[in-house]
């Protein structure tokens, strides 16, 4: 049979491997160096686990590792209950300026991280606040908010006033149609929202690096330092851990809701998809 | 009978916009009570005044005699039954159904006794399991009904139940509705844009439009005596024919006929009134009968409607007038009226109606 050049466009499929080498040939290269058992970059001799090893066997990288998942923790608590709470207020809102307040939710995606950083930094040093494990959470919160509430509003508007009012009138007041209807109905959007966000928060190093004092650092900052005094393999096992880590909670972030019996994946609630 | 509900001369306001517009109603108890209406004509608004999601502006609800427009939904004896159901879809039928009677603090035996028999009186005892997203339309309906039933309220509210669902099935949940409310002998306070079913389920009707209630009564005063223009024009087809009143309660016409009517008190000598005749009130050809006020027309169209033919006879300057031609045994083939052809009409002067 004779082949038109578009029937089976090999060019495009080999277009396509080329797109996913380039996006995982890195990622693949720092896993496997994170297993070498000799101490190059550039060449794989064998396979050990020592530069785990020697990970964990220094505490102030141990520090740091936990220190950054303290950071994820809080912020994603604090940021999952501020900006649900905002999506709920933002939908049902009749007030003038909801439709703006709306729109001024995207702003904190797209100013640059940078601006961001400098901004949190600047305003920490004027009120004359000292930079801690504290300023770092503040600053990761901050941004946390606008992806939580963007996740959820979608979910919400989704969700009929009626519901709320049938609650009501079935004798539930104003805070236990929240609490009983209106939270379980948004749950999975709460739970994919704060998983994502705990992952963005520990693997963030601008904000991180503006607002990080001097006592201690969060892991990503850590090994920012470390490496302006060389690389070290030890690097790519930090690496390799902080994937897992995020790599884990966006997978929770996709399964749990599915677990809880609602026929629906986290992938469709944090796409914002029908059905 | 013991009034239900009182609703005392209500106005609701949203800003500038006037929804409900000095309302006053009385609905005895046990009373199946419709409130109709094109949509914006201000019935949701006053069921949900009914229900605390609103408050008057101004004006007063009264629930068995006691004011509640500043009681929380919450606090009120009276359920809704909502246009989009509303179900907790996180919880299973019985649970939704059982909802109210856990918020009431009814103990547990009594809630699990009680929901059973909610869902048996509507039908769906063997659905008490399934989630909600596993229903079909008429089941959410009836989860909706029950869940507001079980609490046993002194009113029943119904916001266009049965909107969503299929003609067949429409019919069908009407019928039901009416037994349910006889059997449990509750006050439904019924909201539809739908004239027949109004028409077919209520003990009485308020027509509204525009925020205002134009006439209240029995279907068949609402139906065969309409007061208003508006009433006679929303509820079923009527034909509304412009003319100037003579001496001798006679009307004058378009065409220059006068026709004799029953003038209402207050009408005198050179107003100018609409007269309104049914359609299935008005006799063709052979059936017109001795002492009708008969007129003479041209056939301008036919529509074929299985049990019945509709023609729409032109009476020249304008006026026309829309006849519904029973089918019965009498009748042959109903291509009597060709378009074109010339046709005697009449009717009874008691069926035709003068309006202001």
């Amino acid at each position: 049979m004779e082949s038109h050049p578009f029937d089976k466009p090999r060019f495009l499929r080999l277009f396509a491997i080329a797109v996913y080498l380039f996006l995982f040939a890195p990622i693949f290269v720092v896993i496997l160096f994170s297993f070498n058992s000799i101490k190059s970059l550039n060449t794989f001799d064998g396979f050990s686990l020592q530069w785990y090893e020697e990970f964990f066997n220094d505490p102030a990288l141990r520090d740091s590792l936990l220190m950054s998942l303290e950071i994820a923790f809080l912020t994603m608590l604090a940021a999952t209950v501020i900006g649900t709470a905002l999506a709920i207020g933002l939908v049902r809102s009749r007030a003038r300026w909801a439709p703006g307040a709306n729109i001024l939710m995207l702003v904190p995606l797209v100013v640059p991280e940078i601006v961001a950083g400098i901004s949190a930094l600047l305003i920490f040093s004027q009120v004359g606040i000292a930079l801690s494990f504290w300023t770092i959470v503040v600053a990761h919160i901050t941004f946390s908010i606008s992806y939580v509430t963007i996740v959820v509003r979608a979910r919400m508007a989704s969700i009929s006033q009626e519901v709320e009012d049938a609650a009501m009138d079935l004798g539930a007041t104003r805070w236990q149609a929240v609490r009983l209807v209106l939270v379980p109905a948004l749950w999975p959007a709460v739970l994919a929202a704060g998983l994502l966000v705990f992952a963005f928060s520990f693997d963030d190093f601008v904000l991180s690096f503006f607002t990080t004092g001097e006592d201690m650092q969060p892991l990503p900052v850590r090994i920012w330092s470390a490496i302006r005094f060389g690389l070290s393999p030890t690097i790519n096992a930090i690496g390799t851990l902080m994937m897992v880590v995020s790599l884990t909670a966006i997978a929770l972030a996709v399964l749990l809701p599915r677990l809880f019996g609602r026929r629906e994946s986290g992938f469709k609630v944090l796409t914002a998809q029908e059905g | 009978m013991a009034e239900a509900i009182g609703i005392q001369n209500v106005t609701k306001r949203f800003g500038e916009h006037v929804a409900v517009n000095d309302v006053s109603l009385e609905i005895a108890e046990g009373e199946f009570f419709s409130l109709l209406g094109p949509s914006g004509c201000g019935k949701t608004t006053t069921l949900r005044m009914l229900a605390g999601f609103e408050v008057p502006t101004e004006g007063h609800i009264l629930l068995e005699g006691q004011p509640v427009e500043n009681v929380p939904p919450y606090k009120r004896d009276v359920n809704m039954v909502f246009q989009s159901y509303a179900l907790f879809d996180h919880l299973d039928v019985s649970e939704n159904v059982a909802f109210g009677l856990k918020r009431r603090k009814v103990d547990k035996a009594e809630v699990g006794r009680r929901v059973a028999e909610a869902l048996e009186l509507v039908n769906l005892s063997e659905r008490a399991g399934a989630r909600t997203n596993e229903l079909s339309g008429g089941q959410r309906q009836r989860v909706a009904l029950a869940r507001a039933l079980v609490n046993r309220p002194k009113v029943l509210l119904l916001d266009e139940p049965l909107g969503a669902l299929d003609l067949k099935l429409r019919r069908q949940m009407q019928v039901e509705l009416k037994q349910i409310q006889r059997e449990v002998g509750i006050t439904f306070v019924y909201v539809t844009h739908d004239q027949e079913e109004a028409l077919s389920m209520s003990d009485r009707i308020a027509v509204m439009h525009e925020g205002r209630v134009m006439q209240c009564g029995a279907p068949e005063d609402v139906y065969e005596r309409p007061s208003e223009e508006f009433v006679a024009g929303f509820i079923g087809i009527s034909n509304l024919i412009t003319g100037t009143v003579e001496d001798g309660g006679k009307v004058r016409i378009a065409n220059g006929l006068r026709i004799d009517a029953p003038l209402p008190d207050g009408v005198t000598r050179g107003d100018t009134v609409n007269l309104s005749v049914r359609p299935e009130k008005i006799a063709v050809d052979d059936d017109v009968e001795a002492g009708m006020v008969s007129l003479d027309g041209t056939v301008e169209a036919r529509v074929y409607l299985g049990v019945s033919t509709q023609i729409t006879v032109s009476l020249g300057n304008g006026d026309r007038v829309v006849a519904l031609e029973q089918a019965t045994y009498r009748s042959s083939a109903d291509d009597r009226w060709e378009p074109g052809s010339s046709v005697k009409l009449g009717w009874h002067p008691e069926h035709c109606l003068v309006l202001r």
